[in-house]
């Protein structure tokens, strides 16, 4: 048992944290408030992938650097503490590592440099309308024909899908789940922007007759195996994002009532504002054990739907409940778009709603408890 | 970061496991369980001198103490699985004012008593609380007065638990009443409670569990038993206090009392048709608490993984009570839920269940842990002043 982070781990926090916390400022955030820009900074995106940290958990022989998938968390948790605008979860989490997993060494050798390099930009379309489980598509259906799969239907809030190269989809076929990367480019496809609380750049992915290379294919049939490991890695992802956004955004205010003074003493004396704010660090610290647990097993290939239902759980809980606590601490101050604290709690909600808010997990981990999973050794 | 145990602590877990099966034999598990979890009964004592015997009292300790002198990790695994066999192991004793004797007592308290606490012969009571000493508790009166070479004790304290069948009590009292600040007039004493001037009346609590009021009335002593330094016993009592706060919370018992829910909800059968599990509410109510406990579990390992390594921050200990300590008492209220009026049926009640009852018990006698060992308000104070760097308001 080992809480401590081994050498290289702490090498990948620090570098994150030190490109992160240079280029990410309140001042370049404001540029993709509302849309102005679709909120992807290319530039500090390509610096990620320069100093390696987008290939973290890409073999050597791609161009990463080789490491696991919690490094790739570290450095995602980093992007979550900076709320920065890069595609880290959707392109290194959802699209590349099933690529690197589950694809043809063809394939492998023709997205993954380009996919560390910041040449390729690849994305996932995980949800469908009304239909938010990545396992199990219904909406999107897959035909093959000739040296080709035709696929039509809708994914919803695809992140970065007007960016991206490739998106990464799953559809339902006669013979099982189809797995594919699908070229956004391709006749047929059509996106249509869709604006949400965090300004991140989304769209709805409608597809007719869409046809797509045999070649582009991950999987034919064995769609859900594929889809249940990208799922439960994406989560953990977003687990890391809520992780590291969750404790700025705690300390933020700590730092705050320490400062603010009224009746004469910093609004932090009163023990009703340190008591809210302890009950942040638990919460937190609830979040970080829950996440480490999962990425970690994740990391060694055990299996723990388990361990990511309940990081999810906590991601959910804690994210909603210190975006409140943080931004009623801070009274107005927390409200007022020229301090930071509110893109924080935009992203506090997104990561809440994405990949199976808490009350879905807690239903789903009783849904295997009732059939004897799930129990404790 | 590997959130695992390696095989030798699974060894170990094994060996203990193999062990504690064979110690509760049915009638000891019987009278553990009259006793409201609180031990003292004779087979209480006879098992307890077993472990001794066979080394397993002071795992903790140090080799040179008289210990096996486990890493904080394997001490956990430890109280796990006696915890998880139900046999109400004499923590205070032997895990919490046990190290302070050894490492602070004179020669007397090191030659005389510890080793009896090793062999499981000698059982300490805590004196701490007195009726106006409460959180606050350098404010407390109990005094002990210089008497030619002796000591006179006299005072009265509050909630002294288990003093009824202990052989001392680890007595704060006040020896400085001029001292400039309050806790540096206290010093720590172990009195005798087979003196004639120590006496002891129940007081019976809303779970059942007996502690006591107990009085000192010209308990004369002499200089051996005070311990550590004279005016020097607020050191002893916060040390003693954060030691007693890292075995308050175990999860072993409620991971198990979990599973049993779930598995007496999978076989129950309600008459409508389906079973008790198959309602939405019940299933939802499991999913909560099994992530709920699954973090009581991995903030205990994590404590004892700071332990081992020496790198317990002071929030993260306090965190741990408060987490644990709010989180039983939410379980057992949505595990009665599942259970429903049964969880009403006391102990013993012919149509009460194994489970049922055990969160009737439960749920009575857990508020004491939001308040014991360090009120919760002063723990959320200790996390927002040393783990968040808040100031804090003066008291």
């Amino acid at each position: 048992m080992e809480f401590g982070f081994s050498q290289e781990q702490q090498e990948v926090q620090q570098l994150a944290r030190k490109i992160l916390s240079d280029q990410v400022t309140p001042v370049a955030l404001s540029e993709f408030d509302e849309y102005r820009l679709p909120r992807f900074d290319s530039a500090l995106w390509q610096q990620l992938a320069t100093a390696g940290l987008s290939g973290a958990c890409v073999q050597q022989r791609y161009g990463g650097m080789g490491f696991g998938f919690m490094e790739l968390a570290l450095f995602i948790e980093e992007v979550g503490r900076s709320i920065a605008p890069v595609p880290a979860i959707s392109h290194c989490v959802s699209a590349l590592l099933p690529v690197q997993r589950f694809g043809s060494e063809e394939m492998k050798e023709a997205i993954l440099p380009g996919a560390v390099a910041g040449e390729i930009l690849l994305t996932a379309a995980l949800s469908e309308p009304l239909n938010e489980d990545p396992v199990d598509p219904r909406v999107m259906t897959a035909l093959v024909d000739g040296d080709s799969l035709v696929l039509s239907g809708t994914k919803t809030a695809v992140p970065f899908a007007a960016q991206a190269h490739y998106i990464m989809l799953a559809a339902r076929s006669a013979e099982g789940v189809a797995v594919v990367l699908l070229d956004p480019q391709a006749p047929g496809v059509t996106l249509n922007p869709q604006r949400v609380s965090s300004f991140e750049p989304q769209c709805e992915l409608v597809l007719d007759s869409v046809r797509v290379p045999l070649s582009h294919a991950i999987t034919l049939t064995e769609g859900v195996g594929v889809m249940q490991w990208v799922g439960e890695r994406t989560a953990a992802a977003i687990c890391a994002h809520q992780l590291g956004a969750s404790d700025c955004a705690m300390r933020m205010a700590a730092s705050y009532t320490s400062q603010r003074q009224q009746f004469d003493v910093p609004v932090a004396t009163f023990q009703a504002v340190g008591h809210r704010m302890a009950d942040c660090y638990v919460d937190v610290e609830c979040l970080r054990l829950a996440t480490y647990q999962a990425v970690s097993l994740l990391a060694s290939e055990v299996a723990a739907t388990t361990e990511v239902q309940i990081a999810k759980i906590w991601a959910g809980d804690t994210g909603h409940r210190v975006s409140y606590a943080t931004q009623h601490v801070h009274g107005g101050t927390g409200i007022d778009r020229d301090y930071p604290l509110w893109r924080y709690c935009l992203w506090l909600r997104h990561n809440e709603m994405t990949m199976g808010c808490s009350a879905e997990q807690q239903s789903a981990l009783g849904a295997r408890l009732a059939m004897g999973e799930a129990l404790f050794n | 970061m590997n959130i695992q145990f390696t095989s030798k602590q699974l060894a170990l877990r094994d060996e203990l496991r193999a062990y504690f099966a064979q110690l509760m034999t049915p009638a000891l598990v019987a009278e553990c369980e009259r006793d409201m979890g609180e031990g003292g009964g004779p087979l209480w004592r006879d098992a307890l001198r077993q472990m001794g015997d066979d080394g397993w009292i002071g795992v903790g300790w140090p080799e040179a103490w008289g210990g096996r002198g486990m890493t904080p990790l394997e001490q956990f695994i430890f109280v796990e699985e006696i915890m998880r066999v139900g046999y109400p192991f004499p923590f205070l004793t032997t895990e919490s004012v046990g190290p302070m004797l050894a490492e602070h007592g004179n020669d007397w308290v090191k030659r005389e008593l510890v080793p009896k606490i090793l062999k499981g012969e000698l059982l300490i009571a805590i004196g701490y609380s007195e009726p106006d000493a409460g959180t606050d508790l350098a404010s407390l009166k109990t005094s002990a007065v210089r008497d030619g070479d002796d000591w006179v004790i006299n005072g009265q304290k509050m909630w002294t638990s288990l003093a009824h069948f202990c052989d001392y009590t680890w007595l704060a009292v006040r020896t400085d009443p001029g001292a400039s600040k309050k806790h540096k007039g206290i010093s720590m004493f172990l009195v005798p409670n087979s003196d004639p001037g120590w006496s002891c009346t129940p007081v019976h609590t809303l779970g059942g569990v007996r502690t006591n009021a107990t009085f000192y009335d010209n308990i004369r002593v002499s200089n051996d038993h005070l311990v550590g330094e004279l005016h020097g016993g607020w050191k002893l009592i916060t040390g003693q206090l954060n030691r007693e706060r890292l075995s308050l919370i175990n999860f072993g018992p409620i991971s198990q009392l979990f599973n049993q829910v779930v598995r007496w909800a999978t076989a129950a059968q309600v008459p409508a048709g389906g079973r008790v599990i198959d309602r939405p509410w019940v299933q939802q109510n499991l999913g909560r608490c099994r992530a709920l406990i699954e973090c009581m579990k991995l903030i205990v390992y994590k404590q004892s993984w700071a332990m081992t390594e020496e790198v317990l921050a002071m929030a993260d200990a306090s965190a741990a009570k408060v987490y644990g300590s709010e989180g039983f008492i939410e379980v057992y209220r949505m595990l009665g839920e599942i259970v429903g009026q049964a969880g009403l049926l006391r102990p013993g009640c012919p149509q009460a269940t194994a489970e049922a009852s055990k969160i009737e018990r439960l749920y009575r006698t857990a508020s004491i842990i939001t308040f014991g060992g360090g009120a919760n308000e002063i723990q959320r104070d200790i996390i927002s002043a040393a783990g968040l760097w808040m100031p804090r308001a003066s008291r």
